[in-house]
């Protein structure tokens, strides 16, 4: 098969858009679509100058898509005087996983300009996961645990470093099982926070008027199906690591994958309609939830992170974990 | 035609491909999905929908699950 751009040989084929691309135009079609999404989102504030530029906060896992997202930023904004890229890797304690993940971080970040921080859990909060997953004082899945740190961690950090923004390496797989899950549960509070929290073009969002406590996350890679992804990776020789957290335990978010990939291999382009008919949805819903009352956030007693009761939650099972 | 198709850290299979078969037919072959694998003929990936012209690949698993 041969490229539709050029004649060379095809590397790939988009069954969702028909096109064959050689890999040149594959790797070059990645691009243009993630540069798209970073002008839509408006995520470089257009106040923003050489004298006082923006900081982006990447997460950095070693993980394919944090490190195709790493890569394709430092190779769009190194030069750029109005954005400051600054990596943050995170150590979970999570033997024989997490140390091969960060090594593949550190040859990544190794060769590029780029300031990278490694935190981890037992510095920050004298933990590791692999003894939470067994000790398990709240009868909880490891990721519930894991998620909550590891948000506590990048909002943390963001904020001391400066960041303007929080950026993820979603993929469109990612983002298309978390709107169907959304949508199953009938959860339409968390499809409008979905909306606020990422997927919302930034003049859009509350946050853009600098009335929200958390550092804006946005997600550049959410237009990127997860194969095309590990395809950019291998193709440019990026160094990822592969295996597969060995506490990951969503079960239900397994499920939707397989069911969204069924429906993606007989209906090329499932993927991009849920998202383009729920980010409508999310938008309206989330202006709907902004009229309504907003929860009253405080300073946590312990940590100061904002929350909505007198102790955060990062606080309390950091807690319950030591008395266990 | 027989065609080996040998899944990178994985176990080797050998495929009876017909005329007409795609490579993405030798990824259902061996119970992967076209959405978390590639097939390799001599390094390079090949796209899904094309004809098999080889007795040889190898199959790069992209993504977990699928």
């Amino acid at each position: 098969m041969d490229c539709d751009k050029c004649g060379a040989s095809a590397v790939m084929h988009a069954a969702y858009s028909g096109l064959h691309l050689c890999e040149r135009h594959f790797l070059r079609s990645v691009e243009k679509r993630v540069k798209r999404r970073i002008r839509e989102d408006a995520l470089i504030d257009n106040r923003t100058t050489p004298d006082d530029p923006e900081t982006w906060v990447i997460g950095l896992s070693g993980g394919k898509d944090s490190v195709v997202l790493t890569d394709l930023l430092y190779d769009t904004f190194a030069e750029d005087p109005r954005i400051e890229l600054v990596a943050l890797t995170i150590h979970e304690g999570i033997e024989g996983y997490r140390d091969a993940s960060v090594d593949a971080c550190v040859e990544l970040t190794d060769g590029m300009e780029l300031r990278h921080e490694v935190v981890s859990y037992a510095s920050e909060f004298d933990l590791e996961m692999d003894s939470v997953a067994e000790s398990d004082p709240e009868n909880m899945a490891p990721c519930a645990y894991c998620g909550v740190f590891r948000r506590d961690i990048l909002s943390r950090y963001a904020e001391q470093y400066g960041a303007d923004k929080l950026l993820t390496g979603h993929n469109l797989d990612d983002e298309a099982q978390t709107a169907l899950m959304n949508v199953l549960e009938g959860d339409v509070k968390q499809i409008a926070k979905h909306f606020d929290a990422s997927l919302g073009p930034f003049p859009d969002r509350p946050s853009g008027s600098n009335n929200e406590p958390f550092v804006p996350r946005a997600k550049p890679l959410r237009d990127i199906p997860e194969k095309e992804v590990a395809l950019y990776a291998h193709l440019k020789d990026l160094p990822v690591h592969m295996a597969e957290c060995p506490h990951a335990s969503e079960a239900y978010r397994g499920e939707i994958q397989e069911l969204l990939l069924g429906l993606e291999s007989k209906h090329p382009g499932t993927r991009h309609s849920i998202m383009a008919g729920y980010e409508e949805i999310a938008h309206v819903v989330a202006e709907q939830y902004d009229t309504d009352e907003q929860p009253d956030l405080q300073d946590c007693e312990r940590c100061g992170s904002p929350t909505t009761g007198d102790i955060c939650r990062k606080c309390q099972l950091v807690e319950s974990i030591h008395t266990a | 035609m027989d065609c080996t198709a040998e899944v990178v850290g994985d176990t080797t299979h050998t495929i009876d491909v017909a005329d007409g078969d795609t490579y993405g037919d030798l990824l259902t072959a061996v119970g992967l999905s076209t959405h978390e694998a590639t097939v390799l003929v001599d390094d390079t990936p090949v796209p899904e929908d094309q004809p098999i012209e080889t007795d040889h690949v190898r199959i790069l698993r992209l993504i977990k699950g699928g």
